[in-house]
């Protein structure tokens, strides 16, 4: 399952205790945006447990996007005790987003 | 959406070597392209290691092909293929206009040779883009340049120049510049684009520019970008002896697999790609 979250909760959200946080940056005009949702949330399904799962409309929340650099969607960010420790940018097929997530499992 | 068993991109040599090895075995197929099949093959003066055709002109090799296809009823789609998704089962394929969707993709589409700019893998997605249109709310109020080496570049300088709050355009070809009054024409070489985190700046030879983003914009994108997770080694994509690539169901045939850049050698992979991509459709 995938969350989606804002820029109220965001710091909240991504001090998960011990398991990687990962958020996807994406807006509703973005084509490939809209190909990685379905592929993040069958990730989501298979390393349940492991990982939790978040999503930024950068439209609404322009605060997070700002402050994390998001020049490009969609941006896949991994982070560890609220800290960033990956940047994915761009479409990446599930077997590639799965590779970096797990580096940090 | 209707679904093809095989997806073309490129109408070169090695893309109709796999079109009419595919449509021998009764697969559905659809070739990305041009009308003209390839600007390479009608160039060429003359070509002498081509078996069997001693001494043709390249224009006289591509009505052969163009003969070859016509008569086994393949046709071009004559459209730019901008991205290629792997979403797992399939690839979903998109244009400028339709998507489409296809089971196996071989890709076809040559090399591109002009090089990048320096700078611009550094900053890729950080400032860096190949799609301006794509990433242009990302851009609102903001400054960005767009280096074009076409004419379509300029529409989307022009339409880039509604949310940007200032729009550079670097032409890379000399031509009549169709730009809206808002576009700043820069008539200058492109040497460097600089920063710390993300794109500031792009160094030309007279001048530089405060920018936030640069947009290059080619006739087709580096293979890494038209395919997003695609391994590139120098350039070049890596394939396999079967002509697979690190993305399961995508081959890659001609000059965009390597040296040498030869028709034989564009031919035959693309005819291994073909049979390879119908062999795993009968065993699915
Ligand atoms: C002047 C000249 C002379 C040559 N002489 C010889 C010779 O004598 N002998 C020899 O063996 N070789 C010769 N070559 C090399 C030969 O032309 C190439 O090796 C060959 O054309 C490669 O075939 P290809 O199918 O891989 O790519 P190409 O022929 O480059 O075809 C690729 C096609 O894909 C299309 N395409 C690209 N991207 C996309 C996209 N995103 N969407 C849709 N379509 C796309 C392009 O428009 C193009 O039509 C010569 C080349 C040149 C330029």
């Amino acid at each position: 399952m995938v969350k989606e979250i804002n820029d109220s909760i965001f710091d909240e959200e991504i001090k998960a205790s011990g398991e990687p946080v990962i958020v996807d940056f994406w807006a509703p005009w973005c084509g490939p945006c809209k190909m990685l949702g379905p592929v993040i949330e069958e990730v989501s399904e298979e390393l349940q447990g492991k990982a939790k799962f978040t999503k930024v409309n950068v439209d609404d929340n322009p605060g997070v996007a700002s402050k994390f650099g998001i020049a490009s969607i969609p941006t896949v960010m991994i982070f560890k005790d609220g800290n960033p420790v990956d940047t994915l940018v761009g479409f990446r097929p599930k077997q590639s987003i799965t590779a970096a997530i797990e580096k940090h499992i | 959406m209707e679904r093809y068993d095989i997806a073309i991109i490129g109408s070169g040599p090695a893309g109709l070597a796999s079109a009419i090895n595919a449509k021998t075995r009764n697969r559905k197929v659809i070739v990305f392209g041009s009308s003209d099949l390839s600007k390479k093959l009608t160039l060429a003066p003359k070509i002498d290691n081509y078996l069997g055709f001693y001494g043709i002109k390249g224009a006289e090799l591509r009505d052969k092909f163009k003969e070859h296809i016509d008569n086994m009823g393949i046709q071009i789609e004559n459209v730019k293929v901008n991205n290629i998704y792997a979403m797992g089962e399939y690839f979903s394929i998109m244009t400028s206009g339709d998507t489409y969707e296809a089971t196996k993709v071989i890709l076809a589409m040559g090399m591109e040779h002009t090089k990048p700019l320096n700078g611009e893998d550094k900053f890729l997605g950080r400032g860096v883009g190949y799609c301006a249109t794509c990433d242009a709310p990302l851009y609102k109020n903001k400054v960005v340049t767009i280096v074009g080496y076409n004419k379509e570049a300029e529409s989307e300088a022009n339409y880039l120049s509604e949310l940007a709050s200032k729009v550079y355009y670097v032409p890379m070809y000399r031509d009549d510049y169709e730009l809206t009054q808002e576009v700043e024409l820069v008539k200058d070489t492109p040497v460097e684009i600089v920063g710390q985190n993300k794109v500031e700046k792009l160094k030309l030879k007279l001048r530089e520019l405060e920018t936030d983003g640069v947009f290059v914009l080619k006739d087709s994108a580096p293979p890494e970008q038209l395919v997003p997770g695609l391994e590139v080694e120098d350039g070049h994509i890596k394939v396999n002896r079967k002509m697979e690539t690190n993305i399961e169901g995508c081959y890659a045939a001609g000059d965009c697999t390597g040296r040498p850049y030869q028709y034989m050698k564009s031919v035959g992979e693309g005819q291994v790609a073909a049979l390879n991509a119908v062999e795993k459709l009968y065993t699915k």
